[in-house]
C-alpha cells in the first residue's frame, strides 16, 4: 500500500525529510521551542475560527449580538470565543519571542535571509489579521480602533483621503467596512498566513535550523550525510516540543478558564458595550501587542518639510514593523549568535528589548509630556538597534566560533 | 536571558497593576464577588425583575437559562417572573420603546446584560449604595458614582425599610446577579478548568519523563 503511494507520490520521502528524520542541531535549548507551539496556536486559531463562524453575524445591526449568542446559546460557544480571543494573545507572545530568537542567536544571517523575510511576513500577517480580527465583535473599541488605524491612511498626502474612503467602503466606518474585514479575517489573510507559514517551514527544512551557538553543523557529516552534531527530529524534538506544549497548555488554559478577560488585556471591558458611532470612549488604546508601535506612533508630535504629524508617525510605525525585514542586511557580523558577538550588540540588543518593553507600556497608558519625551528616547533607541548595526557589528570584537557543538 | 525574564516579569505587573478602577467622584468601596450561592442570585434576580426590569431589558440572556441557572422551577418562574406572556426561552427584552422612554426619562436607559463587565462589580455595588437628596434635580437625588444621573432612585422605599447592612446585603445580591448574568457560563467554565488543568498537570508529568529518557539517550 505505502509503496503503491510511494511510487507516485513521495510520501515516506517527505515525511523523513520534514518530520521524522529532520536533523535538528543537538544544542537546540528552549527558545526553539515556539516555532513549534506556534504551529498548534494556528491550528488551534484556524479550527476555533471556523466554528466562530458558523454562528457569527457580520452585519452592523447583529454582529454584537450574534458574539453574545455564540457565548450564551451555542453550545460550549463561550469556550470557542475564549480559546480564539486568548488565542490570539497567545500568537503574539509566542511571535514576539520566537522573533528575538531568531535575533539572539543571527538566525536571519546568511544563508536563511528567505527564511527570516517569510516569517517577517507571517508577522506582518498577523498583525492584520489581529486588527480584522479585533473588529468583528462590533464594541465600541471594535469600532474606534477601526475608526483611528483606518484614517491613519488618511494622513497620506495628496491620496490620503481617497485612500481611508476606498478602505472602509465609506465615509464612516459602518457595516459595510465591517463586512469587509470579515471577508479578510476569515478567507484571504488566513490563507495568505497558511502559504506563508508553508513556505517559512519549508525552507528552513532545506537549508536547516540554526542553533544557540551559530555554529554551521552541516560542515562535519557522517557518511550518509546527515551532521554529527544533529539528532532526528523524532523521537528526540517531538518529545521536548510535546513536553513544552504541556507546559505551554498548562499556562494557556489556566488563562482561558480562570481569567479568559486577561484583566481587559485581552477583551477589554469597554468592548463589551455595542459600538457607537455618536459617543468615543475615554482612551481609544490598542490591543497590547501593537502597543509598541502605538507609541512609536504618538511620540512623533511634530511635523517636518510639510508633512503632518500624524503622517509621520504612520510613517514611523510602519518603519518600526518593516524595519526587521532588514535584519539580514543590516547584520555584518562574521558570528551568528549573541554568545560570540561583542559588548556593542549585547548592549544594543538589550536597548532594543528594553525599549520594546517601555513603548509597549507607553502605548497603554493616557499621554503625558514626560511620558512623550521617553517615547521619544525609546523610539529612537529601538531604531538605532538596526540603523547602527552595520557599524557596531563590524566594529566590535567577536569571540571564535568552535567548529562543534560544544559537549 | 534571566534578564529578560526578569524585566518579563517587571512589565507584566506593572502592566496588570496599572489597572483601577474608579467611581465617579470615589473610590469604588471594596466587593467581593461570589456567584456560588443560588439563593443570592435567586434573591438578586427578583430584585431586578421587581425594581429594574420596567426599564432596563437583559437582551443578551433568555429566562430559561436564567431560570435552569439559579435552580428555580419553571413553572414558578414563569409564575412569578414572566410579565408580559413571554415564553421561557425568549429572550429578556421589555417593552419600553426608545420614543417612549427619551420623552418620560430623558434618555432609554441601557441594557444591563453586559454591565458588570463594561463597569465593574464595584462600580454596581457603589453606584446602587451611593444616592443623595439632591432639589436641584428633576427626581429631587443625585448620585455621587454617576453624577447628574438621569435613573431617580428607585430603590428608595426598600432602601428606608432596611437596616443599613439588610441594604447593603440586597445590593450585595443583585450585583451578584449581574455578575452572574454577564458571563452565565463562568461557574461551568471554571468548574471545567479545574478538570482540564488537572488533566494537563498529568500530561505535561509524562511528557516530561518521556522526555527526560530520551535525553539521556543523547549523552
Amino acid at each position: 500500500m505505502l509503496q503503491w503511494i510511494n511510487s507516485r507520490f513521495p510520501i515516506t520521502d517527505l515525511v523523513e525529510r520534514h518530520l521524522s528524520k529532520y536533523p535538528a542541531p543537538t544544542n537546540l535549548n528552549f527558545w526553539y521551542l515556539f516555532g513549534f507551539l506556534l504551529i498548534i496556536v494556528l491550528v488551534m486559531q484556524i479550527l476555533t475560527g471556523l466554528w466562530l463562524m458558523m454562528n457569527y453575524t457580520n452585519t452592523a445591526e447583529e454582529a454584537f449580538s450574534s458574539v453574545e449568542y455564540i457565548m450564551r446559546d451555542v453550545e460550549y460557544g463561550w469556550l470557542l470565543r475564549y480559546l480564539h480571543a486568548a488565542g490570539a494573545s497567545a500568537f503574539f507572545v509566542l511571535i514576539y519571542l520566537h522573533m528575538f530568537r531568531g535575533m539572539m542567536y543571527g538566525s536571519y544571517q546568511k544563508p536563511r535571509e528567505l527564511i527570516w523575510l517569510g516569517g517577517w511576513v507571517t508577522y506582518v500577517l498577523l498583525c492584520a489579521e489581529g486588527f480584522t480580527g479585533y473588529v468583528l465583535p462590533w464594541g465600541q473599541m471594535s469600532f474606534w480602533a477601526a475608526q483611528v488605524i483606518i484614517s491613519l491612511l488618511g494622513s497620506i498626502p495628496l491620496v490620503g483621503e481617497d485612500l481611508a474612503t476606498w478602505v472602509r467602503g465609506d465615509y464612516l466606518i459602518s457595516g459595510i467596512t465591517l463586512s469587509r474585514l470579515f471577508a479578510f479575517h476569515v478567507v484571504l489573510l488566513p490563507i495568505m498566513l497558511i502559504a506563508v507559514v508553508f513556505f517559512h517551514i519549508l525552507a528552513l527544512h532545506e537549508i536547516g535550523s540554526n542553533n544557540p551557538d551559530g555554529i554551521d553543523i552541516k560542515k562535519h557529516v557522517d557518511e550518509d550525510g546527515v551532521p554529527l552534531d544533529s539528532k532526528p527530529f523524532y523521537p528526540y524534538d517531538i518529545t521536548h516540543d510535546v513536553y513544552a506544549l504541556g507546559v505551554f497548555l498548562l499556562f494557556f488554559c489556566a488563562i482561558v478558564f480562570f481569567f479568559p478577560g486577561g484583566g481587559g488585556y485581552i477583551l477589554e471591558t469597554v468592548n463589551f458595550e455595542p459600538a457607537n458611532p455618536l459617543s468615543t470612549p475615554e482612551h481609544i488604546v490598542p490591543s497590547w501587542y501593537y502597543t509598541p508601535y502605538y507609541a512609536m506612533l504618538r511620540a512623533v508630535d511634530f511635523s517636518l518639510f510639510g508633512l503632518t504629524a500624524k503622517f509621520l508617525g504612520f510613517v514611523t510605525m510602519a518603519a518600526g514593523i518593516a524595519i526587521f525585514a532588514a535584519l539580514p542586511w543590516l547584520d555584518r557580523s562574521p558570528v551568528k549568535s549573541i554568545r560570540y558577538k561583542g559588548i556593542y550588540s549585547k548592549i544594543f540588543l538589550t536597548g532594543f528589548v528594553i525599549s520594546f518593553f517601555v513603548l509597549g507600556y507607553l502605548g497603554l497608558v493616557p499621554p503625558t509630556e514626560i511620558k512623550n519625551i521617553l517615547a521619544k528616547v525609546f523610539t529612537i533607541i529601538y531604531f538605532s538597534y538596526f540603523l547602527l548595526m552595520p557599524i557596531y557589528t563590524r566594529i566590535e570584537k567577536c569571540k571564535p566560533v568552535p567548529e562543534r557543538v560544544p559537549a | 536571558m534571566k534578564s529578560f525574564l526578569i524585566l518579563l516579569l517587571i512589565f507584566t505587573f506593572n502592566i496588570f497593576g496599572a489597572d483601577e478602577f474608579n467611581c465617579g467622584t470615589i473610590e469604588c468601596d471594596e466587593f467581593k464577588v461570589n456567584i456560588s450561592n443560588n439563593a443570592d442570585l435567586q434573591n438578586g434576580l427578583s430584585i431586578y425583575m421587581n425594581y429594574c426590569y420596567g426599564c432596563h431589558s437583559l437582551q443578551y440572556s433568555r429566562y430559561k437559562r436564567v431560570a435552569e441557572d439559579l435552580e428555580i422551577p419553571i413553572d414558578l418562574y414563569v409564575d412569578n417572573l414572566i410579565y408580559d406572556g413571554s415564553k421561557p426561552g425568549e429572550l429578556m427584552k421589555i417593552s419600553l420603546t426608545k420614543d417612549d422612554a427619551v420623552n418620560w426619562l430623558g434618555a432609554y436607559p441601557p441594557d444591563l446584560t453586559l454591565e458588570a463587565r463594561v463597569r465593574s462589580p464595584e462600580w454596581i455595588y457603589t453606584y446602587l449604595r451611593s444616592y443623595y437628596s439632591d432639589s436641584s434635580r428633576p427626581y429631587g437625588v443625585n448620585n455621587l458614582v454617576y453624577k447628574n444621573v438621569s435613573m431617580p432612585h428607585v430603590l428608595e422605599d426598600l432602601q428606608s425599610s432596611m437596616t443599613e447592612n439588610e441594604y447593603n446585603e440586597t445590593i450585595s445580591n443583585l450585583t451578584n446577579f449581574l455578575v452572574y448574568v454577564s458571563d452565565p457560563s463562568s461557574r461551568e467554565r471554571k468548574q471545567m478548568g479545574v478538570y482540564v488543568l488537572l488533566f494537563l498537570l498529568l500530561f505535561t508529568s509524562f511528557a516530561f519523563l518521556l522526555y527526560r529518557e530520551y535525553k539521556k539517550e543523547l549523552k
